[in-house]
Parts: C-alpha cells; structure tokens; sequence
C-alpha cells in the first residue's frame, strides 16, 4: 500500500513532489526560452499542471475565457481576478487578445503579469508559424513552431515588452508541451522583416 | 611540501558542539533546569524571548533559553525558525485591546484613571539592592512564598476589564478620533518590507524587533535626536483573550489568552489640517509577553516614524528604512556572527588588489584620460 | 496554558526541503520573474531558517525551492566541500530531502550551492549554480537609502556608482574593488555578483547554465540567466583585470598540491612560516591530482 501511495504521490499534480518536477521544467522553460518541454503530469490542460504548481492563495488569476474548470478553483487557491490586475492569466491562443494585462512598473517590473495561452500544437507541424527566436538564453539564435495561437498576442507582445523592464512574460501550452517566451526574449516571425 | 588537509569540517562542527553541551552541564552535582523553572522565575526573560521570537509559546520560549544557554538573541532565533515550520492555520480578525484582563494598568498622564491606577508586579518603585537572602534560597520558603501571596488577597472585585485613557481624551476633542481601519494588517511574514511601508507593517516590525535596538533608537529621540515628548497615556500588562470564530456558527470563541503589553504614547499637538483644531498626537506600542521598556520605546518610534514618513525624516529615529530594517535582532545578529565565517577567498582577492596599488604607487606614474565605456 | 499540551518527542516530520510548499512557491515565483528580468533584484519573503542569517539562508532557501529526490547536490564554501559552512549546509539539506544525493565532483552535481567561489570546471545546461549573497546591490557603496537605490535601478541611472570607480582610479590608478565586482547584466541592470573574486566574474558571461543569487536576510532574488552578457564595470582605458598570483618575478604561481597555474589560489603560511599557494577550489585540485596519479602509473 505504501508503495502505490508513493507511486500516486509523484504523480498527483496537487501534490509536492509533481509539482517540484513541474516547477524543474517551468525553470528549465524560462531559461532556456523556446526550448519545448513535454508536461510530465497526466494532465491534457497542460497549463492546469502548470498553473497548479505555481499558484496558492497570494496571487491572483485571471480566466477571461472559462477555461478552469468550476471545480479546480478551489484546489488551486488563487484569488479570482481579472486580466488588468491578475499576477497569473491562462487565456486560449487561438481567440483574439482582448484586454490589456499587467506591465509592471519601473520601480516592481516583477509584477509583469505571467501569460498562459493554450495553442494547438507545439513543434514541427504542417501549417505551423515559424518563430526564430534570440536573447538571454538562447545560444545565437533558435527557432520554435506554434500552431494555432492568433497573430493578434505576438503583436500585442511586442508593444508589452518594448520598454524593458516592463513586460509579460509568457507560457505557451498544447495538450502535452509547453515553451517559455519571458519578456527579454526577441521574436521574429519567419518571411516576416519586422522584429517582435 | 606540505599540504593543508582537506577534510575535517565535519568532526570540527561535532567538536564543537559538544564543547558547548559540556559547558551547559559543567555543574555536575547540578540539577538540570526545569522549563517551569525557566518560565516563572525568569519570566521576563522569558517574556522578551517570546515577544523577539514572534511565537506566543512560553513553554518552548523556555526551552530556547536553557537550549542556548541563556542567550535571547539565539533563543528568539530558534523559536522564529520552529514558527517557520509550521502551517498556517487561519488569520484571525482584529482583536480589541479592550477586553485585556489587566495585571498592571497605569497611566502617567492623569494623577487618577477611571478604575483606578493598578501598579501590579513591578520593579518600578523597588530599590535596586542585591538581595543576599537570595542566595541560598531555602526550597520550603521559596514555596510558600506563593501560598502566601494568594492567601492574602482579598476577594476579586476588579473588574474585568478597564476604559482606554484615551478614549476619555478622544471624548473631550483633544485626540483624533479613531480612524477605520483601512484594509489587512501588513503581514511581515509573507511580503517583504519595500519602502515607503505602511504603519501596519512598522508595527508589525517593531513588535518581534529586538528590545535593546529598539530602546537605543528610541533613546535617541527621547535625548533630542527628535522631538516627540511623550507623556504615557496608558501602559497596561495582561492577558488578552484571543477569539476564534467557530468552524461552523462563525461565532468568536475564546479559544486561549496571550500575556501582552500595551503602551500609549501621547506627544505634541499639532494642527494637522488648516481648517480643523489642534490636537494630541498618539504613538502605539504593543508585544508579546510582559516587556515595558520594549512597549514604551515601540510607542515613541511610532510616533517619530509616523513624523518621518509624513514630513521627511530629520533624524534616525524618524526615517523608517534606517529605524525599521535594523531592529530585527535576528537579521541583525545572524549578520553580526556570519563576519567568523571563513573570508579567505574575498580577503585573496584584497590582497591582490592592495598589492598591485602599492606596486604602482611604488612605480612613477603616468597620466592617462578616463573615459566610461558606458 | 493548555494543560494537555504535549512536547513532540522528536523532530517530527518536517516538509520535504523543510519549508512548507506556500514558502516554496513564493521562492519559485520569484526565482521564474528573477529570471525574465535579469539581475533585477526581486523581493520575496524570505524564511527563517536554523541557520543564522548571513550563513546562506538565501541560497539556501532557493536550493530547498528547487531542489527533488532525482537532484545531486554539491555544497561549497570558498571553493572547498569541506568548509564548516559549507558541511553543515549540506548535512541540513540531506536530511530534509530524503533522496537527494551529494558529491563532490562538479560535474556529476545537478544543484550547486556555493558562497564565494563559482567552480573552476565550466558548467552544463543540465546544471544550476546557486550563490549565496550577503549584499544584493551593488549601489549600496553610494547610497544607504533602499528605496532611493531602487529609483537608481529601475531609471539605470550608474553614474554615482560610475563616478566611485573613477575616484578609486584616480587615487590609486587602480579600480580597487576586488570581490562584489559591480557587473551589467544584459546591458541593463547592475547586479552584485556577491563575494566571488573577479576571477570568477567572466564564469558569469554566455554561461551555459542559469545562475540564481539568493540573499537571505535583505530578501532578494536575483538571476543571470544562461548565454546572457554579464559584463563587468570598466573604463575603456582601464580593462577589467583578474587577480594575477604573480611572484616576485612575474611568474605564475602554481597549486602546491596539483600543479595548476590556471585556477584561483589560497594563500597561507605553513607551520615553517613559509607562503603556500594551494588550489582554492578542492575538487578541481582533487580531480587534477588523481589524473596526474593515474598517469604516473605505468600502463
């Protein structure tokens, strides 16, 4: 009994030990932006694990477009908010942006709000986006394709994250990946001559 | 060619700890001390571990002090860190210093108080003459001393509670009435301290801060380094009942009391805004256990850094940063004791930098332009 | 009193990593902005820990964020794993993580906890390099005020800092500040590396692993992110210049124990009051003796 316990435990997305795993990941996204990771909790919301691992009662989360399910609230502990003031947003990529989140300030840049969007598909796939990317961690320059995430976030991003340190940092989530565009990250569209 | 060994750390810490476990039982007809021992007869000390180690638990408080061997900055160090390894239960609502079941309760200001001036326990008016009977404390009359003591008390009739000094002032005009609280109390455990910070968090700072810091920087204002000039409105000792709303009706419940020490500092008048009538400025202190001084220099240096942040401060004691990030006695002793950690590596790096300028200062020089690359 | 109270009759079960997850989680938050806003110093509540402040408590509280049962730990202070500092910090860490294992050599280590020195091996992608940090901003040798060191960073205004290395140029053609070396990340902010010599300060440059500087007591967290420019404060005339162990005629001076003329050194006096260089970073001097042993050894 112990033994499926301990096996249960590592694999509970609300637990401790999943979640130290997930945040290895997260901080391994950030990093090294771009760089795909696969979500190593069963959990199809990818962006569920993550936010679950991240998230308690100090911060808040914004859900414009009602993806939490009702029931997670709770077990997620975040204060519910809204995008303009929300520590946390997780939002689906392939609608339109519509609000404006959080930049930070010059004086707390660190309140720069944190974006999860859910997007199709992560990697190499037909009809996918191109992005070429460059900046603190990434060596020279280093390319990820997106599928499914509307032209309307990148183009607002580029506005967020031009005045340096404000910005919103970003988490990009399909069904089992995630990759990680922080705000000191250059994207360039491929075909595309303008920098985002 | 010899070389330093490598390894030993381990058996030094060991060595060391031993060392200091021998000289905690050097009596060796002695009795090892009881917590209770601790608790009562060295209850002020105690009380000053409690209120530094911001954990209201007298009994561990007492096992700080005889674990370390009487040193409060260790021992209010110990009790923060067992705080930091407990769950957080619940955030109580507000409670009101009213319903204080008072031991002590004087105030300076007034020669007489409604109910009356309760001197209580104190060493205030006793002559600092070393008791020799002390010394070789007969056991049977040390017991009886208690026995007596509650023998000899008339019958309760105080009451249970006591009227704020300043509420009467506050009745009168001569105080701003109390404003509504606005907002959470600032949780120092949780956020940390950025500037400017609210006076619920330089209180909240001030009240696990460590008394001889806080009384050398209230000192300095009392001698002129700032001009509050208080007067005590109020300084009252006792146990607080602490109400708990119940897990189903939300009803508050008493669920225990905590030893607390409350102090209200009335200063100068000032004429706040234009328009309205000068009034009484007022200074709050308040802590853990039965610590007077603590209270009293807590109250001067809400008055002074309430001054501070509003007008600028003119002297330490009224600038926040300096008064409120240099009272934490644990920060600030375990800075203190980290200067024996080994510095080599840095003090390398020391050596070489003062021994290539005097090789140029010992060299002829040349002038050169400077320019920043930046 | 609760006259039921009961002592624990020992050390009950603590957390895994000792603090409890909503501690960790605001560690992990911060350490993930840390990182999207390089060598910007950002503010978390730190713990207490059993350890004094100014022992590590930061770098330790990062490490216990971190850190799982799959970790590898290596634990280091003045470069050498058997420092006191350096022992007692990992004995506290292992016996909170059950499961985590510890080594010595750099490069078998997935978390690396260090005050003073960044090891001499370079390090991988598959690794994390904590520093222990006492002072966070390097803006402090000019100005006392917290929150006017804070207006200076977010407006990237350095000049006092600037003018402070000009003086010490001045007066002793020399920029005389030898460890704290002020250094811009990614052409923006100006961190402290903490106590590290400027020896290791280009470690810090396009280094393939992240770096986290934790400080315990004035409750920072700061990051230099992987393949991110970390370059120290110079004049362009004045080149940044690493300690040199040069002797008395201009030679390199070598690890009494190993050989090496490339790593940093410690200096002491023997029992004959004679100067020994000896490697500062032990496991590199370790690592470099057992190769030179293994050579001697005929085939």
């Amino acid at each position: 009994m112990p033994k499926l316990k301990a096996h249960m435990a590592t694999h509970d997305l609300w637990l401790p030990p999943m979640q130290q795993l997930l945040f290895r990941d997260l901080l391994h996204a950030f990093s090294y932006p771009g760089q795909v990771r696969t979500c190593r909790a069963a959990e199809p919301m990818t962006w569920l694990a993550l936010l679950a691992a991240l998230l308690d009662g100090e911060v808040g989360l914004a859900d414009p477009h009602g993806m939490v399910p009702a029931g997670q609230w709770p077990m997620l502990e975040a204060v519910p908010s809204t995008p303009e003031r929300a520590a946390f947003i997780i939002a689906d990529g392939a609608r339109a942006l519509d609000f404006e989140p959080r930049l930070g300030s010059l004086e707390s840049p660190e309140t720069g709000a944190t974006l999860l969007l859910r997007v199709a598909f992560l990697g190499e796939a037909a009809g996918a986006e191109h992005l070429s990317l460059s900046g603190p961690g990434v060596r020279d320059r280093t390319g990820l394709a997106v599928t499914g995430l509307h032209p309307s976030w990148l183009k607002a991003r580029a506005g967020w994250v031009a005045a340096f340190p404000l910005g919103v940092d970003l988490l990009l989530c399909d069904d089992c990946r995630f990759a990680a565009l922080p705000r000191t990250t250059q994207v360039q569209r491929r075909g595309d001559k303008w920098d985002m | 060619m010899g070389y330093v060994a490598i390894k030993g750390g381990r058996a030094a810490i060991d060595g060391a700890a031993a060392a200091a476990e021998f000289l905690r039982a050097r009596d060796e007809s002695g009795e090892p001390l009881r917590l209770s021992a601790i608790e009562h007869q060295l209850r002020l000390l105690t009380s000053r571990v409690i209120s530094e180690g911001g954990l209201y638990h007298p009994r561990l408080a007492a096992l700080a002090i005889k674990q370390f061997q009487g040193d409060t900055l260790e021992a209010a160090f110990a009790l923060r860190a067992y705080r930091s390894t407990k769950p957080r239960l619940m955030a109580l609502p507000v409670q009101p210093s009213t319903s204080m079941r008072c031991i002590r309760r004087i105030s300076s200001a007034f020669k007489d108080i409604p109910g009356g001036q309760m001197i209580g326990p104190s060493y205030d008016f006793a002559l600092r003459l070393l008791r020799f009977d002390l010394a070789n404390e007969d056991p049977a009359a040390f017991q009886a001393v208690a026995r007596r003591f509650l023998g000899a008390a008339p019958p309760a009739d105080l009451p249970d509670s006591f009227p704020k000094v300043l509420d009467a002032l506050r009745g009168e005009g001569l105080l701003p009435p109390v404003a509504a609280s606005q907002g959470e109390p600032f949780d120092i455990t949780r956020e940390p301290l950025v500037f400017p910070v609210s006076r619920s968090a330089a209180l909240a700072t001030m009240a696990r801060a460590e008394t001889g810091s806080l009384l050398a920087m209230a000192y300095s204002n009392m001698r002129g380094y700032g001009d509050v000039h208080p007067t005590v409105a109020e300084l009252r000792v006792g146990y607080l009942p602490v109400l708990v709303p119940h897990p189903v009706t939300g009803e508050p419940m008493e669920a225990g009391e905590v030893l607390m020490t409350e102090c209200e500092v009335v200063a100068m008048y000032e004429s706040g805004n234009p328009d309205a009538l000068p009034m009484f400025t007022l200074g709050y202190g308040a802590c853990f256990g039965h610590n007077e001084v603590k209270a009293i220099s807590m109250a001067i240096l809400d008055r002074a850094l309430q001054k501070g942040m509003r007008d600028g401060p003119e002297n330490p004691s009224e600038d926040p940063e300096f008064v409120l990030l240099h009272v934490d006695g644990v920060d600030s002793m375990g800075f203190a004791s980290h200067y024996k950690m080994p510095h080599y590596v840095t003090f390398q790096s020391d050596l070489d930098r003062l021994r290539t300028t005097q090789d140029k200062a010992r060299a002829p020089r040349t002038e050169v332009g400077h320019e920043s690359k930046l | 009193m609760n006259l039921n109270y009961e002592f624990p009759g020992e050390e009950t079960g603590y957390a895994f990593g000792f603090l409890d997850e909503y501690a960790k989680k605001e560690v992990r938050r911060a350490i993930l902005k840390a990182i999207c806003i390089p060598g910007y110093q950002t503010p978390y509540a730190s713990r207490e820990m059993p350890m004094g402040r100014g022992f590590g408590t930061g770098g330790l509280q990062l490490t216990l964020a971190l850190i799982g049962p799959d970790d590898t730990l290596k634990v280091i202070d003045q470069g050498a794993d058997d420092s006191v500092n350096a022992v007692n910090l990992r004995q506290f860490i292992l016996h909170t993580c059950p499961g985590v294992a510890a080594t010595e050599k750099t490069e078998a280590a997935t978390v690396i906890q260090s005050r003073h020195r960044i090891p001499e091996k370079p390090l991988t992608e598959a690794q994390v390099l904590v520093l222990q940090v006492p002072y966070p901003d390097p803006l402090v040798v000019v100005e006392s005020s917290e929150a006017r060191r804070k207006t200076m960073h977010a407006e990237g205004d350095y000049s006092r800092l600037l003018v402070k290395l000009y003086e010490d140029i001045v007066r002793f053609d020399e920029i005389t500040i030898s460890f704290r070396y002020p250094t811009r990340i990614n052409g923006h902010y100006v961190i402290d590396p903490s106590p590290i010599p400027r020896w290791d300060v280009p470690k810090l440059d396009q280094s393939p692993a992240l770096v986290l500087l934790g400080a315990g007591r004035e409750k920072k967290i700061y990051a230099v992110p992987p393949y991110t420019p970390a370059e120290p404060l110079v004049f362009e005339d004045v080149p940044f210049r690493v300690e040199h162990f040069l002797d008395g005629q201009d030679r390199r001076r070598a690890c009494v124990r190993c050989g090496a003329t490339d790593s940093y050194l410690d200096e002491f006096s023997n029992d004959q009051d004679a100067k020994i260089f000896q490697c500062s970073d032990s496991a590199w001097c370790s690592e470099r003796l057992s190769r030179q042993r293994r050579e001697e050894v005929p085939a």
